[in-house]
């Protein structure tokens, strides 16, 4: 396997069961709470397309699913549109595993591409991906999201 | 010699974490023992918490874990240690440095782990030490927001 040329790895610990983490991280009327309207769209089998929808209806991302075993792992390949620098570093991969650890899932997300020192990386999943897990791990262990600023 | 013990200076390590509570709340966390044994696998914490103070981090059965000097004290915005393990004997002895800033953001607060070393360190334990912050941190989290820190069972770095 060749080596990522960038990679950003964000780990959380939340209290769920991997079936409701799945859920929330697969499934529109959870991730519009936490990921500030954000709607994923897809069937979530190997090979179906995938699609990051904002609540404009702007398609923010594009892409397809490389790897699923629900609730386990999950393997996205990912286009960003937001940016044309981000667009122009071509395909990322998204990888999304859950491991129950006692009364908490340990959920490493690792998102990489081919691009040296990468903006998309780094600067953009880089910065998002906390946030948005942080929401996420609120919403499920208080009922309540984060609302950032 | 596995790839675990090749000797390396590890990058940074930097992990963030939103947290709905006050910069005081996470500063009282973070230097009390009353809430540091709830969330930090049961070690409590030793300091007055001025510039030039000596710390340490304690393990339950009463053996220091990690001891150093405070750097830098600014109540409730940043904190900045040096960070030496005593528990075992390989461990290195040059110090890391590890800054937690605390920003607040409307209701929230922004917290930054940062952990800088100059130190050559088997790439094991710097793959330990990435699981062991967001272990913690999250266990914070969640201490401040639901009353309830994790219970996380988790081994050793391999």
């Amino acid at each position: 396997m060749s080596q990522a040329q960038s990679r950003f790895v964000y780990v959380s610990y939340i209290r769920a069961t991997p079936e409701r983490l799945w859920a929330a991280l697969t499934q529109p009327e959870f991730t519009k709470q936490y990921w500030s309207g954000v709607s994923p769209i897809s069937t979530w089998e190997k090979g179906a397309d995938w699609q990051l929808v904002l609540e404009s209806g702007r398609v923010a991302d594009t892409g397809s699913i490389l790897e699923s075993d629900p609730p386990r792992r999950l393997v996205i390949q990912w286009l960003c549109h937001m940016r044309e620098d981000f667009t122009a570093e071509g395909y990322s991969r998204c990888t999304i595993e859950l491991e129950p650890m006692g009364d908490a899932v340990e959920l490493t997300i690792a998102h990489e591409n081919d691009h040296p020192n990468s903006p998309f990386i780094y600067e953009g999943v880089g910065t998002g991906w906390p946030a948005i897990i942080s929401s996420l791990k609120s919403l499920l262990e208080t009922g309540e999201v984060l609302t950032m600023q | 010699m596995s790839d675990g013990d090749e000797l390396i200076v590890p990058p940074d390590v930097v992990y963030i974490t939103y947290i709905r509570t006050t910069p005081r709340r996470v500063w009282d966390a973070l230097t009390q023992s009353a809430f540091t044994k709830q969330f930090f696998f049961g070690r409590t914490v030793e300091s007055d918490w001025k510039q030039g103070s000596p710390w340490r981090l304690i393990m339950p059965d009463g053996k220091t874990d990690v001891a150093g000097r405070i750097l830098i004290s600014d109540p409730p915005h940043k904190l900045q240690v040096t960070w030496v393990v005593e528990w075992f004997d390989d461990a290195p002895k040059e110090p890391a440095i590890i800054t937690y800033d605390i920003e607040r953001a409307g209701d929230l607060v922004k917290l930054t782990m940062t952990q800088h070393t100059d130190a050559k360190i088997p790439r094991k334990f710097l793959e330990g030490g990435k699981q062991g912050w967001a272990a913690i941190l999250s266990s914070l989290k969640s201490l401040l927001e639901t009353g309830e820190a994790l219970t996380i069972k988790m081994g050793p770095p391999q």
